[in-house]
């Protein structure tokens, strides 16, 4: 038996990242996970643990326990459809999408596998300001139309200082992340 | 009444329809629109890379209407709606994240303050525009419709900044349509995802929520969905085959925006009102609707 006062994970025999856990939480105000009594009504009402086996609550208790390396090596940080239910229904105010959304950013901090997309319209963004370009549609008919054939007032992308503001914003640290 | 309206990426990049019957029904309404100058991306898709550029991207959408003096502002996309609501209620009650942002925002001689109120098209047309005024600007009666709702994860969740319904049994989009003289129909699945954030991440799942809300919304009978976000609109309408072809499930339901609604009822030409762009099967809906 392991007689140390915190977890270890039994397939790795790895012991909890105190620093990643303290990054992580302080995202999210460091007391929240803890008022968590699992009382499971976040999974219960998750759209995606019916497709694809998310599990708020053991989230926020593998956070809790200081799980976080496993966590943003995980897919399953990604399985979430941000419908916010979690955070309405929490009897106890924990918001696990938040904590989710806070090991995400950790995740792409750390240069964990994060998928394709998110990153493709973070460029796109630093390119033009939007996630994407008028883009050409078609009719039911099946007839191609593109915006500027809709009497709608011209699309205007963002400028150079608008994009150097934005790489500004994108390394700037939160308050409690700075101290370290 | 003049209110800045903020449009986001998906609208005027693919779903040109709502820009349309937004820009259409709001002159009937008494309600002059003006579009931000220089607006960008509301921030969503950047909460999972980093939450501080999310919140100075909303921030900065939020300074523009009120350095063009603006205490209203309308974002008409649910998922902007939500952004910018959520960093407003954070800037408000977080001093030192308003110092960091503002510092930000000079850049470009842009402050945040605090001043401008921010709406939805639900809550906009619901609490500000108001019944008497859409019922006096309504010229064409629509036959004996029958529908279904969806308002979107975005606009009635996390209840705790504010909402613009109750998170759990919103009722506003169901007496806009019910203004209309078209009744909505209840279902229990009437509060489900559409699944459109998982498209970054899984579109099999993401059809997947948005075929058994489309065939849970279809089995009811109704004539037709009436939603209001853009993001919503492009899992049911434009993907509405693939939803079916990965539920299994034979889809055949005619989606189409409130705006859309509202302006046929308001006698508006349905190529003014993008109609010819809905690719779900809006055709018999139309014939239904309008054909007395």
């Amino acid at each position: 038996m392991n007689s140390s006062m915190t977890i270890t994970d039994q397939m790795t025999s790895k012991k909890p990242d105190a620093e990643l856990k303290r990054r992580v939480l302080s995202k999210i105000g460091e007391h929240k996970p803890y008022s968590c009594y699992q009382c499971i009504k976040c999974t219960s009402g998750c759209p995606s643990m019916k497709m694809l086996e998310l599990k708020p609550h053991e989230i926020v208790a593998l956070a809790k326990a200081g799980f976080i390396d496993e966590l943003i090596n995980s897919g399953i940080i990604w399985a979430c459809a941000t419908c916010l239910k979690c955070k309405e229904r929490c009897p106890q105010a924990v918001a696990p999408v938040d904590l989710i959304m806070a090991l995400r950013n950790l995740a792409v901090d750390k240069e964990a596998k994060v998928p394709e997309s998110f990153l493709h319209d973070l460029s796109m963004i630093l390119e033009c300001g939007y996630v994407s370009r008028p883009q050409p549609t078609i009719t039911r008919k099946l007839e191609k139309i593109e915006r500027d054939k809709l009497n709608l007032p011209k699309f205007k992308e963002c400028d150079e200082r608008f994009k150097a503001t934005f790489m500004k914003a994108l390394e700037a640290k939160t308050e409690s992340e700075s101290q370290h | 009444m003049k209110v800045a309206v903020y449009w986001g990426c998906v609208i005027p990049t693919s779903q040109y329809a709502y820009e349309m019957s937004v820009r259409e029904i709001m002159p009937h309404l008494g309600v002059e629109l003006v579009d931000l100058d220089n607006a960008s991306c509301c921030g969503t898709p950047v909460q999972s890379v980093n939450m501080i550029a999310a919140v100075y991207l909303a921030a900065r959408n939020i300074a523009i209407a009120e350095k063009m003096g603006f205490s209203d502002l309308l974002a008409v996309c649910n998922g902007c709606h939500l952004s910018l609501f959520e960093a407003a209620h954070l800037l408000n009650n977080d001093e030192k994240l308003r110092e960091q942002v503002n510092s930000l925002l000079k850049e470009e001689d842009l402050q945040y303050s605090g001043k401008v109120k921010i709406w939805h098209t639900i809550d906009f047309l619901h609490d500000m525009v108001g019944e008497g005024a859409i019922k006096k600007a309504l010229t064409t009666s629509l036959n004996n419709l029958k529908v279904v709702v969806h308002y979107g994860c975005h606009i009635l969740r996390p209840s705790s900044v504010g909402t613009v319904d109750d998170p759990e049994n919103p009722q506003k989009l169901d007496r806009l349509i019910e203004w209309l003289g078209v009744k909505s129909i209840p279902y229990p699945e009437k509060l489900d995802c559409c699944g459109a954030m998982l498209m970054l991440s899984h579109p099999d799942a993401a059809f997947t929520f948005t075929g058994l809300k489309l065939k849970a919304a279809q089995d009811t009978g109704a004539d037709a969905l009436i939603d209001s976000c853009p993001s919503c609109q492009n899992m049911f309408d434009v993907r509405q085959r693939s939803a079916g072809a990965t539920t299994g499930a034979k889809l055949n339901m005619p989606v189409i925006y409130y705006t859309q609604l509202l302006g046929l009822a308001m006698g508006i030409p349905q190529e003014k009102l993008g109609l010819n762009m809905n690719r779900s099967p809006v055709d018999e809906f139309l014939q239904k609707a309008l054909v007395h």
